[in-house]
């Protein structure tokens, strides 16, 4: 499976590789303009396009700064494959189609939902979880703050909430209370702890609230 | 044994304590039942009923069975089976051609069967393989059609002729009497609809055999010890004699949904037991708004009248609501009117079944609707009236019960005059309520803003319960083990286990370790009716007095000293008789191979039933688009004792949010012309999010001489009565029905035009 092996520090599939290897390079291929579209007689010269899957293939990605491989189909999420495939589980999946942000990883330092991408697409780019927030008994700040101000009950949305909350700091150091809260916006709570995420932000922001 | 009371100088309870697993939690590394993974482990998923009501007519399982990956597939009919059945010779064994076809299905997403793979993908496919044929039924999904229709026929389980089932009534006084004697009467209808628990963590389980007679199960459940009892009931009643352990070591959220196996965990145990591996089977999104539960409806027209200084004579209530297919009432005849003494009281209730997924106990059961019933009446009966709303709670405050002040002084019945009457003045204090309070529909403007102010009162009662059994075992190294096989809904009872300790053996609560959630290490009750930390609590401070005074027996006469003799300070044992003090670990090192071990039972007196509350919501409307946007809630509640003081006020102002959702966002759409539920997700069925939130102010009104009363339901009770009689005040008009959408509040303003 040498092939689906991403070159150093490039993502790890195209948007043609992807829409070939899920079926769906034919309706992409209507898509085109005409003058693209490819003639029978060059498309039998055209170099061969990798496809991926159903089948199972390699899937190699960097977490938290250790580079993990693992067979995965393609159309295994993000989300799965680091639930399920690497067991990975301070990603929560609540909603499971990007409503909720229980899922909420740093890609690249950007905050994404991660059931809704696939775990294809996330090679070669630097994924970090909540877990790394909590490495050799250091705290980071952002899940202090929310120990200190009690901003959880049963924690399920916590990790997604402290993720995007880190990804504002991270943005933006002298992000205001309304700015993160602007930032956690695409998370929901079922406990409510909303007022005591407030508290936990406030202390956060060099500029108070 | 002296008698046990909690210690007058508190150095750790009621203080504020961040909770001891909260760095693990905040950081993913806690790890839920739904983030167990086991070697070798299988996924399931469920197949529904796509119909509001049908029939099996055919089921073939030839196809899913041979799909790549599939080790094992049971029906519920297969479970469920029971006729015919020969001794030892499990229900799955039979064919689903005996089992299942024929059996009836009554609501969308009503479960079928369940299928294990070796992955979540090859379970998916599989699940499309199965062929099904189904005869549709005639359902009804809508409270209104099946009162038209209450001469029946049923299309719901059971032997009753029709949808609707009277559901009691009561009548006190003389309320006819009463209506015509009134000087002010008023009439209203007001009502909430069915919403669902949404715990973030779906219901579910990982289910394993170690052996064919033993099963753990990492079950995301509130009722550790009975979740393990009803699974091994099951298995029993299947010739499968085996022992079953249950591990919930931290949960996503239970709400009152999570309090057995389920039909889930019956099919996860089964599957396992077929596949021969371990099997993990969760819910997923739309699956736990169908068929996880939810809160019953509540529809009520009420007469409410008295007299013009307030005082209110009457109250008489025609209420409905729906469990689903399920029969549990969403109006508590018992308990309406709410809070208030009414002398002359009519009321009734029909409960109506309808073709959906079944209600179950959430937060409070029936006290939100009760209180969104009366409250939003004693509110239009004092704005009729003309006068202030907070006066005529006043008003009408059941009195101080005479007997229960002299025989129980500390019983709610002796108190609850005095804690309303205080927690009302606080609430007026903290909203500014005198200043803000005006006439409806006469207050400050903002271009089409209105502004409005509005409150509500709730009770609850959240007693301890016997049979929670805690214990606690000091080593000769110091450490400190506290084990109790409870769970942690979200509550901060790890921590609650861990201050009462700390507080009694004069240590830090993060030095503890705190077991919890595994139903071998003892009895415990079921997170129900906020009786964990008033049922907990006392058995932890009995567990720990017992390890100390035996810490003592067994240290002191090493030391040549006697146990009467020992004071126990922070980090400090000091002998009186010699004056020789030692550290914990110093004193603890003299053990040697030993070790403590101390129980602790629930023993009366240490905890109390029956609280109080009252909120007050302040709230902006535009009377152009009817958008309501929040400004403020101010919560005042009582819980006896306050254990954790950080972790109380966390759960009251959830308490707030969660009525902030029923007020504002929540509700169950089941259309009519399918039966189904079209809003079974996060993006159409609500919730709000941070932007969505008033600012909340919390007053806990401490009462430590009560004892540890529960806190987890109270405060989600009044928040969305006090939301509608804030819009109230603002528009002058009633809108009648949560939630509080901009077309409801527009329909209402159109209503009064």
């Amino acid at each position: 499976m040498s092939q689906t092996h991403p070159p150093p520090g490039k993502p790890g599939i195209s948007r043609r590789q992807f829409l070939t290897g899920t079926g769906l390079g034919a309706a992409a291929t209507a898509l085109l303009r005409t003058s693209e579209a490819p003639t029978q007689a060059n498309q039998a010269q055209a170099p061969k396009t990798v496809g991926f899957g159903p089948n199972p293939v390699a899937c190699e990605l960097l977490v938290n700064g250790a580079r993990i491989t693992v067979h995965i189909e393609p159309r295994v999420t993000l989300l799965d494959c680091l639930r399920h495939y690497m067991d990975i589980t301070g990603p929560k999946r609540v909603c499971d189609r990007g409503t909720c942000g229980a899922c909420t990883v740093l890609l690249d330092g950007r905050p994404i939902y991660a059931c809704t991408m696939l775990a294809l697409e996330a090679q070669g780019k630097k994924i970090e979880t909540p877990e790394s927030l909590y490495e050799d008994g250091q705290l980071h700040r952002v899940p202090a703050a929310f120990v200190q101000y009690d901003a959880q009950q049963c924690g399920f949305c916590t990790p997604g909430f402290v993720m995007a909350m880190k990804a504002c700091f991270d943005r933006n150091p002298n992000a205001t209370p309304a700015e993160v809260e602007q930032g956690l916006a695409g998370n929901i709570c079922r406990c409510g702890t909303y007022q005591q995420m407030r508290d936990a932000l406030r202390s956060l922001c060099k500029k108070g609230g | 044994m002296a008698e046990i009371k909690w210690p007058e100088k508190r150095r750790l309870i009621g203080t504020k304590v961040p909770r001891v697993d909260g760095p693990d939690k905040a950081t993913g590394r806690a790890r839920y039942s739904q983030d167990i993974n086991r070697p070798g482990m299988l996924h399931a998923l469920i197949l529904r009923s796509p119909y509001a009501h049908c029939r099996i007519k055919s089921l073939d399982l030839s196809e899913a069975q041979k799909a790549p990956g599939v080790r094992a597939i049971v029906t519920v009919g297969q479970i469920n089976y029971t006729a015919g059945k020969k001794e030892g010779m499990p229900g799955w064994e039979f064919p689903v051609s005996v089992t299942d076809v024929g059996r009836e299905l009554f609501y969308h997403g009503d479960e079928i069967l369940a299928i294990a793979a070796d992955t979540e993908e090859h379970a998916r496919d599989a699940l499309r393989l199965v062929k099904i044929e189904f005869e549709e039924l005639p359902f009804i999904v809508k409270e209104e059609t099946a009162l038209r229709r209450r001469q029946g026929p049923s299309t719901v389980p059971g032997k009753d002729a029709s949808n609707v089932l009277a559901g009691g009534s009561r009548t006190e006084g003389d309320p006819d009497g009463a209506k015509k004697a009134a000087e002010v009467l008023v009439r209203g209808t007001y009502g909430v609809p069915v919403i669902t628990h949404c715990c973030l963590e779906t219901h579910g389980l990982v289910a394993e055999w170690e052996s064919p007679r033993s099963l753990t199960i990492w079950c995301t459940t509130q009722a550790v010890p009975a979740t393990a009892n009803q699974l091994q009931n099951f298995l029993a009643g299947h010739g499968i004699t085996c022992n079953v352990r249950c591990i919930t070591h931290h949960m996503g959220g239970g709400y009152g949904s999570k309090f057995g196996p389920d039909i889930q965990g019956y099919l996860a145990a089964v599957l396992a037991w077929l596949a021969k591996a371990p099997v993990k089977l969760f819910l997923e999104r739309d699956e736990e708004h169908l068929a996880a539960g939810n809160r019953p409806s509540a529809t009520a027209t009420v007469t409410i009248g008295g007299s013009h200084d307030g005082t209110i004579t009457v109250f008489e209530a025609t209420t409905y609501g729906t469990p689903g297919v399920g029969r549990a009432a969403g109006v508590n005849i018992g308990i309406l009117p709410y809070v208030y003494d009414v002398r002359n009281v009519r009321i009734s209730t029909d409960i109506v079944r309808l073709n959906h997924g079944a209600a179950r106990a959430m937060r409070a059961p029936a006290h939100p609707q009760n209180c969104f019933i009366t409250e939003c009446a004693v509110d239009d009966f004092a704005n009729a009236a003309g006068l202030d709303p907070m006066e005529v709670r006043l008003k009408n405050l059941p009195q101080n019960d005479p007997a229960a002040v002299k025989n129980t002084p500390t019983s709610f019945l002796a108190l609850r005059n005095t804690i309303y009457t205080d927690e009302i003045r606080i609430a007026a204090e903290l909203s500014q309520w005198k200043k803000k309070w005006h006439p409806p529909g006469k207050g400050p403007t903002k271009g089409p803003w209105k502004h409005g102010i509005g409150m509500a009162l709730h009770t609850w009662g959240g007693a301890g319960r016997a049979d929670n059994d805690v214990f606690v075992t000091i080593s000769s190294d110091g450490s400190v083990v506290v084990q109790c096989s409870t769970q942690d809904l979200g509550t901060g009872e790890r921590t609650v286990l861990a201050i009462v300790v700390a507080e009694v053996l004069g240590l830090d609560p993060k030095d503890l370790t705190v077991v919890i959630g595994e139903s071998q290490i003892g009895r415990s009750t079921g997170s129900g009716g906020s009786t964990t930390a008033p049922g907990t609590a006392p058995a932890a401070l009995v567990a720990a007095i017992n390890a100390r005074d035996e810490l003592f027996r067994k240290v002191a006469p090493k030391l040549g000293m006697k146990p009467e003799n020992l004071v126990l300070e922070p980090n400090k044992i000091t002998d009186k008789a010699s004056g020789k003090s030692f550290t914990w670990r110093q004193f603890c090192a003299r053990l040697g191979m030993d070790t403590v071990r101390g129980q602790g039972n629930w023993i009366p007196g240490l905890s109390n039933l029956g609280v109080g509350g009252v909120q007050v919501a302040e709230v902006w409307v535009d009377t152009e688009t009817g958008v309501v946007r929040l400004e403020k809630i101010v919560a005042v509640q009582d819980c006896g004792m306050v254990i954790n003081k950080l972790a109380c006020e966390s759960q009251v102002a959830g308490g707030v949010i969660m009525g902030i959702n029923l007020a504002m966002f929540e509700e169950m759409i089941v259309d009519e012309q399918t039966g189904r539920m079209v809003n079974p997700d996060f993006e159409f069925y609500k919730l709000g999010g941070m932007l969505d939130m008033p600012e909340i102010i919390v007053h806990m009104h401490d009462m430590p001489e009560r004892g540890v009363i529960g806190i987890g339901e109270p405060p989600t009770i009044s928040t969305a009565a006090a939301i509608g009689n804030a819009i109230c005040n603002a528009l002058g008009v009633r809108v009648p029905r949560t939630p509080f959408s901009p077309d409801r509040v527009l329909a209402a303003l159109h209503a009064k035009k």
